[in-house]
């Protein structure tokens, strides 16, 4: 999320600026924070553009579809994420020969806060930016750029998105402990009740 | 750090069922309470609240790695060993999580120190970032509040990217919500967490825990239709999906979990000795042990708890005074830790509890739950926060 206040003449806020429920409740309700202009409109849907990739800043500026500091806050916050490693080495064997680089003092301000230490990164190979669009019942449209702040880049994990891939190597050995294990029963096709069987003497799991 | 008694606002009850928030009264109790609210100064929030969060969820985040590569800490966190490789699977894949919370004892005054965490199934949620939202934008709008009250409150806003970010990821952007059946306050959570999804672009249909089937063949879980859930948000904990029936079979499918297998570390009480261990006079952090058959009788300054429970229940402890406070519940069939007391702020009758939000990695938000006991249960009062 972007540390930019929309309201720049007002004191920062600890708080969101607008909230909305989509369907809870007897009815959409939406509000604005104090301080805002005030709406009176409720917001009817939001759309996801595809996120788009661009290779720089300049490029995306260049599409002619984000605004400039739209475009720099989402590299900014892509170089936060992207793995950092000590040596030149570390970043090959990972990403392969000739695919990693030194950060630039202006890059290594933005990942890090400073421009000390030496580190290694991935070449950038483009960084992605999509935008969210409330529409509104009176036809008004609000725009977030949303990068992918809300978490932190680890360097010890893999993709996620190839996760699922490693688990089809498992089907033999899960259609045998399948048949093994659980159906009994050649009849049913389908088994439940397999989960939350003690909860009716415990009465409820939040914390 | 202050508690201060204002006006409710005329119409809160309509309100608040109007808005999906049927539980603010329980068993005839009232649950939520706006006729005082608790007074932060924005240092307070930032210096003593939200940077403590991400400082101690990074300690956090490297304590599970520590664990993913060690069979010895899984096997003294008494994690079931037929789940360690999910466990460490869903770490190293990098899968991400959604939320969790921290709960703070804090006066105000000198650091605040970490209880427990509550990193799988932490419920207030809805009351924290919507309902208490509303109720400061509505404080302010009918003069209850001055103008430039503020409150620590991006919550929602946080779970919006978190989910938009997942629904990149998912499987035509499907993520089903999943509770028990029969516990109003947890379908509410999860109904709001369904309307939080939907908001940010998400398909979010709804199963009951107990509808949840297997079908021969099937490489998912799958639902009343038989279709496969290929990624599934439950408010349901992970040492119990791993004792049921279809605990086995868990590491067999593809099914993605939220939060996932990887929290169950989190969601033990015996990360707090191993926090301890690693990060030893962390300011945060309280001493914590594990018992053991050699553990002399409680001394006093000491709480006792099992390391799975929930809402307070088979929590044990003595006072430096010596006075002994218990609470009975059903979590008897695990091991236990000590940690060392530290006094609950008092404001007149009431206890304060600061319930520290982090959405993804961020910190963003919190909610004050307060009791006459020292140890906060089910039956505690949520009441809003300010920044004044």
């Amino acid at each position: 999320m972007s540390k930019h206040d929309s309201t720049p003449h007002l004191p920062r806020r600890k708080r969101s600026g607008r909230l909305s429920l989509a369907m809870m409740g007897a009815s959409a309700f939406g509000l604005t924070a104090c301080g805002q202009p005030p709406q009176e409109e409720q917001i009817t849907d939001i759309e996801f553009d595809q996120p788009r990739s661009f290779q720089s800043v300049e490029d995306c500026v260049a599409e002619n579809v984000y605004t400039r500091s739209a475009c720099e806050d989402a590299y900014e916050a892509s170089l936060k994420e992207v793995p950092r490693y000590s040596t030149l080495e570390e970043c090959e064997a990972e990403n392969g020969e000739g695919a990693c680089t030194a950060p630039t003092d202006e890059q290594s301000q933005a990942a890090t806060g400073s421009t000390g230490g030496s580190w290694f990164m991935p070449a950038m190979m483009g960084y992605m930016v999509g935008s969210m669009m409330s529409n509104t019942n009176r036809g008004r449209s609000f725009e977030r750029v949303y990068q992918e702040p809300v978490y932190r880049n680890r360097q010890n994990q893999g993709n996620w998105n190839t996760a699922a891939n490693q688990a089809t190597q498992r089907v033999t050995q899960r259609n045998d402990a399948m048949r093994s294990s659980v159906v009994q029963n050649r009849q049913a096709a389908s088994q439940r009740s397999g989960f939350g069987s003690r909860s009716s003497a415990r009465g409820g799991w939040g914390s | 750090m202050l508690r201060i008694d204002i006006p409710e606002r005329s119409n809160w009850k309509a309100l608040a069922h109007e808005l999906g928030f049927h539980f603010h009264t329980i068993d005839g109790e009232p649950y939520w309470k706006e006729d005082a609210y608790y007074q932060f100064t924005m240092e307070q929030v930032e210096r003593d609240i939200e940077a403590p969060t991400e400082a101690v969820h990074e300690m956090c985040m490297e304590l599970v790695d520590k664990v993913c590569h060690s069979n010895a800490l899984m096997q003294r966190l008494a994690l079931p060993e037929h789940m360690w490789d999910s466990i460490h699977n869903s770490w190293k894949s990098g899968q991400p999580h959604l939320y969790g919370r921290m709960d703070f004892a804090y006066s105000g005054d000198g650091p605040a120190k970490l209880l427990e965490l509550n990193y799988d199934t932490p419920t207030s949620l809805y009351e924290a970032g919507f309902f208490q939202w509303v109720w400061l934008e509505q404080a302010i709008a009918q003069g209850i509040l001055p103008r430039h009250a503020d409150q620590y409150n991006s919550i929602q806003e946080h779970l919006l990217n978190a989910m938009a970010h997942l629904g990149d990821r998912i499987e035509a952007r499907t993520l089903y919500f999943s509770c028990i059946k029969e516990n109003t306050e947890e379908r509410a959570t999860v109904h709001y967490l369904q309307d939080v999804a939907v908001q940010a672009g998400l398909k979010a249909p709804f199963i009951y825990m107990e509808d949840i089937g297997i079908t021969t063949g099937a490489e998912h879980f799958v639902d009343l239709d038989n279709h496969a859930i290929h990624a599934l948000f439950k408010l349901y904990p992970w040492e119990e999906m791993a004792d049921d029936a279809f605990g086995e079979v868990i590491p067999q499918l593809n099914t993605h979990w939220f939060e996932p297998p990887w929290k169950a570390i989190l969601s033990n009480k015996g990360i707090l000795p191993l926090l301890w261990e690693y990060f030893e006079g962390h300011p945060n952090l309280l001493p914590a042990f594990f018992e053991d058959a050699n553990s002399p009788p409680l001394p006093a300054g000491w709480v006792r708890k099992p390391f799975f429970s929930r809402e307070g229940s088979n929590v044990e402890l003595i006072t430096p005074a010596g006075q002994r406070e218990a609470v009975g519940g059903p979590y008897t069939d695990s091991p236990w830790i000590r940690q060392a007391y530290h006094p609950m702020p008092r404001f007149g009758n009431n206890h304060a509890l600061i319930g520290s939000w982090v959405v993804g990695d961020r910190a963003c938000g919190m909610g004050i739950r307060e009791d006459v006991g020292r140890i906060t249960k089910d039956s505690s009062c949520f009441v809003p926060h300010a920044i004044v």
